[in-house]
Order: structure tokens, then sequence, then C-alpha cells
């Protein structure tokens, strides 16, 4: 077990070292040194590195916005991720449960469909198709988990339980219609489905990130205000109400920020797996659950490997781009089951 | 202290709980008795407040108990159910401290340190505070679970009104810790603390209980004092097995001993159990 407050440095430094390397390592190559000049220049302040004006464009036009993208994007998931399984009290739940990326990848599909069969209702150029599909992704993510959460309440009640099959359920429906239409897809359509469902963070653009900036930050200011009751409520439902825990509301509020966070990364950025399960999971084994800090080292911990992840993306066939769901997929499920295996032990523990 | 009036429960049609009323006093251990199924713990969580009565209602000092406020109610009001398996990884020391949340508002950082200290002390499970919860024994997660409860009632600021309900608190103690708990619910009874719990072991009824409520299929058997409810008949009606009482005047209270499942026996009792002396014991082992 490492120490709490040595835990969190180590996690902002990390987020720090992982952020200035995505924005040095590409097809221009930026040393670190570089990167902080350029970066401090822009604050005014003046290092005597030498760099190019073509270094200060692409780290600002291009690889910071992707960065920004990459910290935004990965802290949402691991935050949601980690305040989902608090929620369902199992370390195993992914914020893919509750139906939110099946209803993302449904309404993506849909749209990348109808909008290359009936080319009329796309106004010229790329960009606004690209906005149409962040903003439709958005809603479908959201109706879908509302949807979930409509059907497992019962008199003002959410059952957990219930709350897991009925996501099981629209997942395995928006899965089939995906199908379904992945089926009657074209060439040209499938390989714009296969890149959305798998993941990238290539269409960074400073308007993006301040579209999506509310999205994510409301819910990772106000998740770390719900530890506590998270904390209370691991210990079961009626044990976190007679320790004075609204319990109702708790759900309520849980549900409702992790989608805002999941369903527009998801929007931005297609589907990611992954970091929403083994961000929590990796800090759990370092410093257990108590979520006063699981929740915010989540956030970071998510930001930097997605950041990291993203570089390999880029570098590993470049100048092409690996979807980066591939990334965080390969690497990360080695990682998890050397992690299950590790404490098989406690994962026995859980069917009690 | 409470007063339950004329509450109800039913499941789906069935009554698990016949319309009861009762009253528990400050100060007072009362002790839910009967066999499984009788509704003991349904009425334990409706005294929590987890469920609701069909009707009538419970009173906490005049006032209904669904008008209290739930937030100050937990700082008043502590419930140990028999959950205790917690499928995340906390810490012992975080799962007590969780008993300290509702009063973060009111105590500081120090307080509540020193406070659950003191309970795991009193638990005998200080030396397990830094490690994982889910890696401990039964009666030891028992035990965290029950020091989690008791700092949630720790006073900080000398208020005095305190409830405490407990399901089951010993189930899987051995006897040394069994006393300890009970020991300690005693001497909490005597702060002024209320204390309901559910107990199976009848013998550790009778030494702590002041008062018995003996329930059987949702009603409401006997409801008095100690001495009055531990009676052979009432006892061998309620749990439809013979069973015998001893009395020693070396324990001021009396032991119970539930008759082997065999009738002739246990209509022909031995007249040796009546003395319990130490020579006539061993010729009962022969």
């Amino acid at each position: 077990m490492i120490s709490k407050p040595n835990l969190r440095i180590l996690l902002i430094i990390l987020l720090i070292t992982s952020s200035i390397l995505a924005a040095g390592i590409g097809a221009m190559q930026i040393s670190p040194v570089q990167v902080i000049a350029i970066l401090l220049d822009q604050a005014g302040i003046h290092l005597p590195v030498t760099y190019s004006q073509g270094m200060v464009n692409v780290l600002m036009q291009i690889r910071l916005p992707r960065v920004c993208l990459g910290l935004l994007v990965g802290g949402g998931l691991a935050i949601s991720g980690a305040a989902l399984q608090g929620l369902f009290r199992n370390p195993l739940a992914d914020p893919g449960l509750i139906g939110i990326s099946a209803g993302a990848s449904l309404s993506a599909v849909l749209l990348i469909v109808i909008l290359s069969a009936v080319p009329i209702l796309l106004p010229e150029g790329m960009m606004p198709q690209y906005y149409l599909l962040n903003i439709i992704t958005f809603c479908g993510a959201c109706l879908t988990s509302f949807l979930v959460f409509r059907f497992s309440r019962t008199d003002g009640k959410t059952l957990v339980a219930t709350l897991l099959l009925a996501g099981l359920a629209m997942n395995a429906l928006c899965g089939a219609f995906t199908g379904l239409i992945t089926y009657t897809a074209n060439d040209e359509q499938l390989r714009s489905i296969t890149f959305w469902s798998l993941g990238s963070l290539g269409a960074a653009s400073w308007k993006g990130i301040i579209a999506l900036i509310p999205f994510i930050a409301i819910p990772m200011i106000l998740l770390p205000r719900l530890a506590r009751s998270l904390n209370a409520f691991a210990l079961g439902e009626a044990e976190a109400a007679y320790m004075g825990v609204n319990v109702k509301r708790l759900k309520n509020q849980v549900i409702i920020l992790s989608t805002l966070a999941v369903g527009a990364s998801v929007a931005v950025s297609g589907i990611i797996g992954f970091v929403g399960l083994i961000v929590p999971h990796i800090l759990r084994t370092m410093a257990g659950n108590d979520h006063q800090h699981l929740l915010i080292n989540s956030a970071l911990l998510g930001a930097s490997l997605l950041n990291l992840a993203d570089i390999l993306s880029r570098t590993i066939i470049a100048p092409a781009e690996l979807p980066i769901g591939i990334v965080t997929a390969i690497l990360g499920t080695p990682l998890f089951i050397a992690l299950l295996v590790k404490q098989k032990k406690f994962m026995f523990g859980l069917s009690s | 202290m409470i007063q339950a009036e004329n509450i109800a429960y039913s499941i789906s049609g069935k009554r698990i709980l016949q319309p009861s009323s009762f009253e528990v006093e400050k100060g007072e251990i009362t002790v839910l008795l009967g066999p499984n199924g009788a509704g003991k713990s349904t009425l334990l969580r409706i005294l929590a407040g987890e469920l609701y009565p069909d009707h009538g209602s419970i009173l906490i000092n005049q006032v209904a108990l669904e008008k209290l406020n739930p937030e100050v109610l937990a700082t008043k009001r502590a419930v140990l159910t028999q959950h205790y398996a917690v499928p995340l990884p906390f810490s012992c020391e975080e799962i007590v401290m969780m008993g300290r949340y509702p009063h973060y508002k009111q105590s500081t950082e120090v307080q509540n340190k020193r406070i659950i200290d003191q309970c795991m002390e009193e638990m005998e499970v200080l030396p397990f505070a830094r490690r994982m919860f889910n890696t401990l024994s039964g009666g030891e997660q028992q035990r965290v679970q029950m020091a989690r409860v008791l700092a949630q009632l720790a006073d900080a600021n000398g208020r005095e009104e305190r409830i405490l309900l407990l399901d089951e608190p010993t189930s899987s103690l051995d006897y040394l810790q069994q006393q300890l708990i009970l020991s300690k619910i005693r001497s909490l009874a005597k702060k002024g603390y209320t204390i309901i719990l559910v107990l199976h072991d009848l013998n550790l009824a009778a030494q702590y209980a002041d008062k018995i409520l003996l329930l059987k299929e949702g009603y409401m058997l006997a409801d008095g004092s100690s001495n009055e409810v531990l009676q052979s008949s009432l006892l061998s009606m309620a749990y439809e097995l013979d069973i015998e009482i001893i009395s020693d005047e070396n324990y001021s209270f009396p032991i119970l001993i539930p008759a082997l499942h065999n009738k002739n026996r246990i209509s022909q009792p031995n007249k040796i159990y009546r003395n319990g002396t130490l020579e006539n014991c061993e010729i009962i082992k022969k």
C-alpha cells in the first residue's frame, strides 16, 4: 500500500509528464524542453530554448487540442467508471452496463448510414456531419441510459439488480439493431462505422474541446462530493440509509453525472473501452476503495493513461493511426488479467 | 422512549407481523426472541424505519418516526444488520470511520479519529485497523461492524438520547466475544442508551435482557420483563420444543436447556438437572 498523499502527488506528476510527452511525440518531434518553452512563451515567459515556428503551429493547433481531449475523455471515463462501480457495489461494473455505449453506437451507426444513403440531409463539408454525429450520439447515449434507469424504478425506488438486467437487455437490443444496420452497410460506411466504434482522439479541435468541457467538468466537480455517501453505500443500501444517506438521491445523481461524462466522451471520441474498468481497479489495489481518494485519483490516472495510449495509437503504424480503443484493449486486457490473478482471493470474496 | 402503536406488516398479502403494540423504555435492553420466521428481523427493520408498517406507527419520544429528519436521526440511532459483507476493498479503519459520517458537520477530524480508535479498542479490533475488511474472519468482521455502529453513536457533544438496534450481533462470535459485545451493550444501557436486539440464544437473553418480546409466526406471544417471559410453558409453546429452566443460587439469571428432539426423554426430565452441581453433571456425562 502506498500512502494516500504520495499516491496523489505521483499521479499528478504522471499526468504532467504524459501530457508533455504526448504533446511532443509524433511526425514532428518536439522535445519536452521545447514543449515547455513554447507553452511558457504563450504565457509571456521566454526561455532560452530554440524552436521553429512550425513546431509552435503543430503544438498549438494539432497536438495540444488532442492532449486536452485525451485528458478530458480519459478523466471522464475513469471517474464515471469508479462512481458506477461504487453504485453497483461491484468492481466489475462498467459505464457500458447501463446502456450508454450501446445507445451511442446505435445512433452513430444509424446516422452514418442514413447520411451516406441520403446525402441531401448533409449540408456541404465534413464539419457539420462531424458535429451532427456528436450531438446525435450524445442524445442516443442519454436516451438509452434514461430508459434503462426508468425501467429499474418501481415506487420511486431504483433496484440496482434490475438496473443491471435492464442495461443488459438494452445492450442486447441496441447491439442487434447496430448489427442489422452494419450488415446492410456498404464498404465506405463500414469503414467509418468501424473507425467510430473503435474510438479515436483524431478529431480534436479547440472548438470541440470548449463544447466538451462542461459535460466533463460538472461530473468531475460533483461526483467527488458524493464520495462519503458512496462509501456508506458500499456497506449496503439499508445500511447507508441508517447512516443518513439519501439513497434515492444518490442513485439519481451518480447515474445522471456518469451519463453526462460518458455520453459526451463517446460522442466526441467513439467507444474507448476498458478505461472506466481498469483505471479504478489499478487504484483500488494500490490504496483501497475510499471514494474520497478513488474518484479524483481515477480521473488523474485515466487522463494520463489515455494520453499514453494515444501516443501509441499515433506512432505504431505512423503515418496512419490505430484506433485508440484497440490500444486500450490490447494493453488493458493483460493488465486486467494480471490484476485478477494477483487477487483471486479477493475476487472469491465478491460472490458473498 | 419508543412506542409501537398497533403496527402490522405484510409482504404481498401475507402477514409477517400481526398488529402489535408495545413500549420500549430508555436505558433498557429489550430482546426480541422467537423461532425462525417469527418476524423478529422484520420488526427490527420497522423500528429502524427501513420498512413502513401497513398501519399503525412508531413514535420516538412522541414524534412519529417517519417525521424525523434522516440525517438527524442518523446521529442518534444506529442499526447493525446481519449484512456484513462489503464487496469493495475498504480498510477496517475506513469502515469504522463511516460511522462518523453523520457527525462530520459537528465534530473535528481529531475527535472522530479518537472516537473510532476507542471504539475499535473496545471491540478488540484495533490491531486490524489497517487491514482490508474482506480479509478478516466472520467474527472479526462482525466486531468491526459493531465498532462502526458504536462510533456512530459515540458522544462528542454530551447529548444522551441514543437508540441502538442490533440484529443478532453475536451470530458468528465465540463465547468470549459474545460476552464482550453484550457486556458492552449492558454498559451502554446503563449510560442511558435504548437498546433493542434480536437474539437466538435463550441463555444470552436470560443473562442480559431487561425486557423480552417473544414472537411466533408474527404474533406477539409475550411482552414483559425477563422473568415474566422466560417461563418454560411460554417458551415451549413458542419454540415447539420442551425447554427446561434451572435456577441456580450462584447465578442471578435462569439457565435454559432446550430438550433433545425426543418426546420421551423430554416428558421425564432427569432430576439431576435441577441441582446442577459439578459432580452431578459428571454423572450426566456418563
